[in-house]
């Protein structure tokens, strides 16, 4: 073994010497052989001829010996690399355009997998992610799942089960940092104070919480993130101990978490983490039923238990809990991977995007796979004489695909080049709310992939010429002289890959014709709202400040007077939620005179409080009854107005005007109202979603310490919002006012995931249609250069161009009508695995599934036109001139 | 058979010329000379196989080669067995040993 790699190296290394001894055995060799004839009485010359015939040529045994050694492996890549680039750098329009189509190939993937790797591949950025568990509520009955989990709930399960090593509760808000320069919200995880152990997070500074600084009646402490602490603190060592002021409230800093800690579900920059019992919002449904389920649960399952075991245990404890809490009964508890939580609705979309690119990038081999063929058409001569020399089939067929590595590699080089910079291009667009977002990057794995995919790709459009190489006669080729037609078999194969090429591209347009089709839908969805000059804001009030209903319905009352005067204000209100932009709160409620629920149903609607211009700033239309007015306060008798939607579904077919309903938001308790009006219903979750039964209840008898203001006005969106902003610090200079935005722009926002794939997966579907167009341009071309020779024939015969453009306009048909063929069903099975990210549109969208064909027969027109008029310029003396 | 030399059996080369060099260290030409004459002209070695062999059987330490005078005092490349090859051959003749009188069984057996 080592004696072999010694001598390949000294093969390698002293090449001359080896040579030269090489030489002089068989020289030596030679002549004892010769020596031998001429003493059985041969002339020199017969001697040399019939050894040369009984012992084989030297120079043959010398090819067979150097090439017999493992060296000789690296001897011939050395050599054809050599010899290829030589052959690239001679055609570099050729080059040129295999080196794009694949940098973009393979840069689209990359691009794109780097995304898949950060956000689906890599593990959870803790330690032992594996472990890690979401625990949900769910009422399977009455089709909740993977909700929050009540407190209760959470205790019981902290504090009896025998499956996790800890358990711990989150949930967020905003709370407003005043001191230290501008009063400013910031992103407030609120924790159980097992959140940081459960995590395995270890501070930057300081401590993570402990079991006492969760306890009630505990010193009020809280964790800042690095970013918070940098730019509010500038980045003070001293900071620890310090105490800092949120909601007018004194907290002690005890630690700092590093810029590479990322909270699961509420992942922000500037962040703070207090404990559940220091939360002015939260910590009253510490003990308070009913059981508002809040709370996202996350545990570390211990050591060596399975899921099953788990799941036993929960359902052990879902039991317990049912006995002790009636009103609880139907709720279960479940677990799934922290992971899945975490990427479960990016899953499907990312991936339809990686296949998609994929295709792309198929298309782009059959492509270069068909510029290859033509090459090795032009290129058979060169091919078959050195078959006639010797060459071995498998050393062209070698030295072929190295050619074709080297396209790929190259093509790879520039296309992670292509995916740094589209990743760059693309981090703008991509969806904020994209978990583990800031984790992704072209990293080894990724410059592996690249690597890998560059060499499968290589050798799948290397495989064609090699084939195509191996089955050529020497004979043949150098007989016909290269001229006339080309032989069936490659152009089959030409064929073959134009109508694999137009499938592919059907299949892709399609996908992307859906998405276009279901994003134009959901843009064209009515909101039940009129957004258009509505600008809205957040204002919120300092619990610990502003701590009784009385004065947040004061505080909201002056504001709105205030704006109201204000110039070019046409209306403005408050509001609790908005609808899309802040989603809802969901209300369970019972209707007066209607028999009793079963224990643990209940019927639900969202819940908004509004002050009384809120409509006519919407646009909300008003049904039946009346809206709310300066009457309806908190002294005057509970009224309610209601949706459509809700008064089809609970009052069918009867008159819900002066019918009462009992509900209430937990701060003002439960009460009965009157309702006094039916409003439009709005798309109050999200465009994509049915309007769900809506709860509206004035303002001043319930009011809120924090809201949305909206205002709508004909002034700009800035002056609008200066104006909002001057009149709400003219109030109380310590109040933010954040999240100004126009309306329009937060529905806007609010599509942006399927737009963003839309985007991206239009995008690759123009690229594949335009590599489609060449792929069918470059085979129609190729069949009129070949047959130049038979088109002037035909014209010397009497055939008229028209008939010869009739001639390339069928083999062009056939080819795209067959590629249809091929395509649409393949499409269609496709389309079926995204139904899900389909709105009001089926995978089987007659107008897509008709406009994609439609597209590529055009494109397919086009792509011979230019062929077809060489063909018909044919001029039949100069075509047979070379005969 | 006897008046045109065949082709040798697969794989029996390397054999062959190692039992050649058992008796003494010889040069290229008189290992096809002799692999003739031992064969009685059934077997010829072309130049291409057998120096490839040489070069194999070196590279796996069962021979070994030196420059020394020939007779006619010309300058050749001798090869000679190592240890090693010695108890190559050993086994290897046991082997071949073993199968042909497994497969003369056979052909006789019918």
């Amino acid at each position: 073994m080592l004696q072999n790699i010694a001598s390949g190296l000294r093969s390698l290394l002293r090449k001359r010497q080896v040579e030269r001894e090489l030489d002089e055995e068989l020289g030596v060799y030679l002549e004892m052989a010769i020596e031998e004839k001429m003493q059985q009485g041969m002339t020199r010359n017969d001697a040399l001829r019939a050894v040369r015939l009984e012992r084989g040529s030297l120079e043959v045994t010398k090819e067979a010996v150097r090439s017999a050694g493992w060296e000789s492996f690296w001897e011939i890549l050395w050599q054809d690399l050599r010899f290829a680039t030589r052959m690239l750098r001679k055609y570099p329009a050729f080059t040129g355009v295999v080196t794009l189509t694949l940098a973009l190939g393979i840069g689209a993937n990359t691009a794109i997998f780097s995304v898949v790797n950060a956000v689906l591949l890599r593990p959870l950025p803790y330690a032992n992610p594996g472990q890690l568990v979401f625990v949900r509520e769910g009422k399977p009955e009455a089709g909740i799942t993977g909700l929050g989990m009540s407190y209760p709930t959470f205790t019981e399960l902290r504090d009896e089960n025998r499956v996790f090593s800890a358990v711990a509760g989150l949930g967020g808000h905003a709370l407003v940092l005043t001191g230290n320069g501008e009063p400013s919200e910031v992103s407030t995880v609120v924790v159980t104070s097992e959140f940081f152990s459960v995590l395995a997070a270890e501070p930057l500074l300081g401590r993570v919480f402990i079991p006492k600084d969760g306890q009630r009646g505990a010193a009020p402490v809280v964790v800042l993130s690095e970013s918070l602490w940098r730019e509010r603190f500038g980045g003070d060592p001293g900071i620890v101990g310090r105490s800092i002021t949120l909601d007018m409230r004194p907290y002690t800093v005890i630690g700092v978490m590093s810029a590479s800690f990322h909270t699961p579900f509420l992942n922000q920059t500037n962040q703070v983490w207090i404990p559940l019992a220091q939360d002015p919002l939260f910590s009253v449904w510490m003990t308070r039923p009913p059981h508002e389920h809040w709370m996202a649960v996350i545990a570390r399952v211990r050591p060596g238990i399975s899921s099953a075991q788990v799941q036993a245990e929960l359902e052990l404890i879902g039991a317990r809990l049912a006995r002790e809490f009636p009103a609880e009964k139907g709720w279960t508890i479940g677990i799934e991977p922290l992971q899945q939580t975490v990427t479960g609705e990016v899953k499907l979309p990312l991936l339809l995007l990686l296949a998609a690119v994929g295709l792309v990038l198929l298309i782009g081999c059959a492509n270069v796979a068909n510029l290859l063929l033509s090459r090795a058409t032009s290129r058979s001569k060169e091919i078959a004489i050195r078959i006639a020399l010797g060459a071995g089939r498998r050393r062209i067929a070698r030295q072929l695909l190295t050619e074709c590595a080297i396209l790929g590699l190259l093509g790879g080089l520039i296309g992670t080049l292509v995916a740094c910079w589209g990743l760059a291009a693309l981090f703008p667009l991509l969806p904020s709310g994209l978990p583990k977002f800031h984790s992704i990057r072209v990293d080894r794995f990724v410059l592996l992939f690249a690597l890998m995919l560059s060499l499968a790709a290589s050798l799948l459009f290397g495989l064609v010429p090699v084939l195509s190489a191996a089955g050529s006669d020497p004979h043949q080729e150098l007989g016909q002289g290269g001229r006339a037609g080309e032989s069936a078999g490659p152009r089959r194969t030409r064929a073959f890959l134009a109508v694999g090429e137009i499938a592919l591209t059907i299949v892709l347009l399609t996908g992307a014709g859906l998405l276009m089709r279901s994003f134009a839908q959901l843009t064209s969805v009515n909101p039940g709202f009129a957004p258009n000059h509505v600008v809205k804001a957040m204002v919120s009030l300092p619990q610990f400040q502003y701590s009784t209903p009385k004065q947040w319905s004061a505080f909201s009352e002056d504001l709105i007077t205030r704006l109201q005067a204000q110039p070019g204000m046409q209306d403005s209100a408050i509001a609790g939620p908005l609808p899309i932009v802040d989603c809802c709160i969901t209300l369970a409620f019972q209707i007066v005179g209607n028999p009793p629920l079963q224990a643990g149903v209940a019927d639900t609607a969202n819940y908004v409080p509004v002050s009384t211009r809120y409509f006519s700033v919407m646009g909300i239309p008003l049904l039946r009854g009346r809206l709310f007015n300066e009457s309806d306060s908190s002294s005057s008798p509970a009224v309610v107005l209601i949706s459509e939607a809700l008064a089809k579904r609970y009052f069918p077919n009867q008159n819900p005007l002066g019918r009462h309903l009992t509900f209430g938001f937990p701060a003002n308790g439960i009460v009965s109202r009157e309702i006094v009006g039916i409003v439009g219903d709005i798309h109050d979750v999200s465009l994509g979603k049915e309007p769900g039964p809506m709860l509206y209840v004035p303002f001043a008898q319930a009011p809120l310490y924090g809201a949305e203001v909206v205002v709508k006005s004909m002034l700009s969106t800035s002056a609008t919002a200066g104006a909002i902003r001057s009149v709400t610090q003219g109030i109380d200079k310590n109040l933010p006012v954040t999240d100004i935005a126009p309306l329009p722009d937060v529905l806007n926002a609010s599509v942006v995931q399927p737009r963003f794939r839309t985007l991206l997966l239009g995008l690759f579907g123009a690229i594949a249609l335009i590599l489609a167009a060449v792929g069918i341009f470059g085979v129609i071309s190729y069949s009129v250069s070949r047959r130049t020779h038979e088109l002037g024939i035909r014209m010397v015969l009497g055939a008229q161009p028209v008939l010869v453009l009739s001639m390339i306009l069928r083999e062009t048909l056939v080819l795209t009508l067959t590629g249809i063929a091929v395509g649409v069903p393949c499409a269609v099975a496709t389309a079926r695995l995204i139904t899900h990210l389909l709105f009001k549109v089926t995978p089987y969208d007659p107008v897509t599934l008709a406009l994609v064909p439609f597209a590529l027969l055009a494109v397919a027109a086009l792509a011979s036109y230019i062929p077809a008029r060489r063909a018909m310029k044919v001029d039949p003396i100069v075509a047979l001139r070379y005969e | 058979m006897a008046d045109k030399p065949s082709e040798l059996v697969q794989g029996t080369l390397d054999m062959l010329i190692l039992k050649t060099l058992d008796l003494q260290p010889m040069h290229g030409y008189g290992i096809s000379v002799r692999l003739e004459q031992m064969s009685q002209g059934v077997f010829r070695v072309n130049a291409g196989s057998l120096f490839v062999a040489l070069q194999r059987l070196q590279r796996a330490g069962l021979i070994k080669s030196e420059w020394k005078a020939t007779e006619n005092s010309r300058r050749a490349k001798y090869y000679a067995l190592t240890e090693q090859g010695g108890s190559r051959l050993n086994s290897e003749t046991q082997e071949w040993d073993r199968q042909v009188a497994a497969i003369s069984r056979i052909l006789e057996a019918s």
